[in-house]
């Protein structure tokens, strides 16, 4: 019944204004695949802190503790920003160096199946560790970790959650950190939008509600799903299908190096002592070890990277790996005009000169301005 | 699948002699307008000294970047002509007759050792381009380097019997496919470019395997550098060859590396 209301496209309901519905029944079947959002998350099997509020406290107070540094002076908020949705609004970031990629947000973690532009982790806590390790970064040590920490006002806190820490080795100490990090992580889930009312609102077949989503809106989503194809990679309810893929755009670092991507993704994942199939991971079962133990290394996968989710994607420009495109609109116009040059003829099919006006672009980028505000 | 392809190479290599010196002839490479302008030559003849990579058979969208490179690495340098100004033009090449001038002024000009890598499906094969093209070839004595499926592969061999054609990716067919294809056609040589399924995190695939053993004079390597910052994977590429080609007999990793190119071209 209600899919023949909306072919209409138009529904004139008692007492109230025109609703109008721009959508296929097809096109509103795939939104409905955007949600229901916020997602009802289990807490992380592998992570004996996830979903602990001290542990929640204490990861959040390290994230912004410049003493897990070697040199007192880096947090994970010096980049990941919460006053700039975690991310540093740079193209790429500033640690000790300049680094090689994009800082990007760290809203909606628990959603991903792979951590980082590359995937060098199959957990959040694994990655949590990399930024400490880094020589460019935080530039710790596991030793060098577990004096801080215990010099350090987190102890007490680190202590009531994992237990003295004078009987833990230092490995256990970074394990236990990034545990406690990613159990902060876990918290940070965007907030619902003008895009979640409406699509409940065509759950539910109420078409006035659903009908106060703009126009411009209502098209640009048809474009994600119909001409522009969006939907196949930026899928499901945090629009991202968790995978890596080659979106043509050139991953030089400078004019001798290249990022490798998903390529060294995988080759830093298959030698890290920290995965879901290590026993680092609190589950029993190892659920999710199945991934990391059958993934495999392709040719294709180098230049591949992760592609990134889009709710509160209006908050965290510049974008792409490598920071490279200013905004929203600069991302549209490089899926719009791509250069089929770039890709492999038996690689990326998916991807081909969209041919969009100027208009369609405004009303695709307005679309995804939805998913980042409330109103 | 490198983890375990490493540790298989490890306990092979230490009773084998040179496994890591294996001398690559990389039989599917290009050298592209935008990797010429963002890969400098002498630049690319470093990448593929340092990768050991002794011979490649190199195309390239315009061909000038092939006679650079040819002129930056002379020793490594087999050239093939590809029938592309632009690789924008793989779809749409075989509809436009300007192709023949350009082979036909190219050929006049420069030496090659094939043809190719041209992409044709099916009938494109029948268009007058594309026979006009395997003329040239059959006049210059030059091998076919060809992207497409079995279907215009058989087409070929029917417009030129004795042709000398090399399938590029073994046309991503199954190994067994590829087996029929190379039972079919005595002078047909496969490439095994930007394919992973040779092996897997379990050592080699025994499907690939057996054909390689079926046909150990038909296969060789490539490393399809399709966009100018794959020329970095070079290096890389040519290492986990010499990984997963350690699975296999020394006499039949150093025919798939180097001497099965080398034969199908009549280099020494």
């Amino acid at each position: 019944m209600i899919r023949a209301l909306f072919l209409t496209g138009l529904l004139v309901l008692p007492g109230m204004a025109v609703a109008q519905i721009l959508l296929t029944p097809e096109e509103i079947q795939q939104t409905l695949s955007h949600g229901p959002w916020p997602p009802q998350l289990p807490p992380d099997a592998s992570n004996r802190a996830s979903g602990r509020p001290d542990a929640v406290a204490l990861g959040r107070a390290m994230f912004s503790a410049p003493v897990l540094s070697a040199n007192g002076q880096m947090a994970c908020a010096s980049c990941h920003d919460p006053g700039q949705h975690f991310t540093d609004g740079l193209p790429r970031a500033e640690g000790a160096t300049r680094l090689d990629r994009n800082t990007p947000s760290l809203f909606n973690l628990p959603l991903h199946r792979w951590f980082g532009w590359a995937g060098d982790s199959d957990n959040l806590w694994a990655q949590s560790l990399l930024p400490i390790l880094n020589a460019d970064e935080m530039a710790q040590t596991p030793e060098g970790l577990k004096s801080t920490l215990q010099a350090s006002p987190l102890a007490e806190p680190f202590e009531t959650v994992f237990g003295p820490l004078n009987r833990q080795t230092p490995t256990a100490v970074l394990v236990n950190t990034g545990k406690a990090l990613a159990a902060y992580q876990e918290t940070l889930i965007t907030g619902r939008t003008a895009f979640d009312r409406f699509r409940d609102a065509l759950q539910a077949g109420d078409l006035a509600r659903a009908g106060r989503y703009p126009a411009a809106a209502q098209r640009g989503l048809k474009t994600f799903l119909g001409r522009g194809r969006c939907n196949v990679c930026h899928s499901g309810p945090a629009f991202t299908n968790g995978e890596f893929h080659d979106a043509g755009l050139s991953y030089f670092i400078t004019e001798t190096r290249v990022d490798s991507g998903r390529h060294g993704g995988l080759a830093a994942l298959l030698r890290s002592p920290f995965t879901l199939d290590s026993a680092h991971s609190d589950d029993p079962r190892r659920s999710g070890a199945w991934a990391v133990r059958r993934v495999r290394r392709t040719h294709a996968d180098f230049g591949t990277f992760r592609v990134p989710g889009l709710r509160g994607a209006a908050h965290t420009a510049p974008y792409m790996h490598n920071g490279s495109l200013p905004d929203l609109a600069a991302v549209v116009r490089h899926y719009n005009g791509i250069d089929p040059e770039r890709l492999h003829t038996d690689g990326e099919a998916i991807l081909a000169p969209i041919g969009l006006s100027e208009e369609d672009i405004a009303d695709l980028v307005f679309f995804l301005e939805t998913l980042s505000n409330a109103r | 699948m490198f983890r375990l392809a490493l540790v298989f190479s490890a306990l092979i290599t230490a009773g084998t002699a040179g496994s890591e010196e294996l001398p690559i002839f990389d039989a599917h490479i290009h050298y592209s307008h935008d990797a010429v302008t963002l890969v400098p030559p002498a630049q690319v003849a470093k990448i593929l000294r340092d990768a050991g990579v002794k011979k490649a058979l190199v195309s390239s969208s315009d061909d000038d970047g092939t006679q650079k490179l040819k002129a930056a690495a002379p020793d490594i340098v087999v050239p093939a002509l590809r029938p592309y100004r632009r690789r924008g033009e793989l779809s749409t090449w075989m509809h436009d007759p300007a192709v023949i001038d350009y082979l036909e002024d190219r050929l006049g000009r420069f030496e090659y050792e094939a043809i190719g890598e041209f992409h044709a499906y099916g009938d494109d094969i029948q268009t007058d381009v594309i026979q006009r093209m395997i003329a040239l070839a059959r006049e210059h004595d030059l091998l076919l380097h060809h992207h497409g499926d079995r279907a215009a592969l058989d087409q070929i061999f029917e417009t030129w019997p004795g042709a000398r054609v090399l399938w590029a990716h073994s046309g991503f067919d199954r190994p067994d496919e590829v087996a029929d294809a190379l039972r079919a056609h005595p002078r047909l040589w496969a490439d095994l470019a930007f394919r992973s399924d040779m092996a897997g995190r379990d050592g080699l695939n025994p499907d690939w395997d057996r054909v390689f053993r079926a046909f150990p004079d038909r296969f060789m390597v490539g490393t399809d550098t399709f966009a100018p910052e794959r020329w970095y994977y070079v290096g890389p590429h040519a290492q986990s060859t010499r990984e997963w080609l350690a699975l296999l007999p020394d006499d039949l990793a150093r025919r798939i590396a180097y001497d099965n190119a080398a034969g199908m071209l009549g280099i020494r």
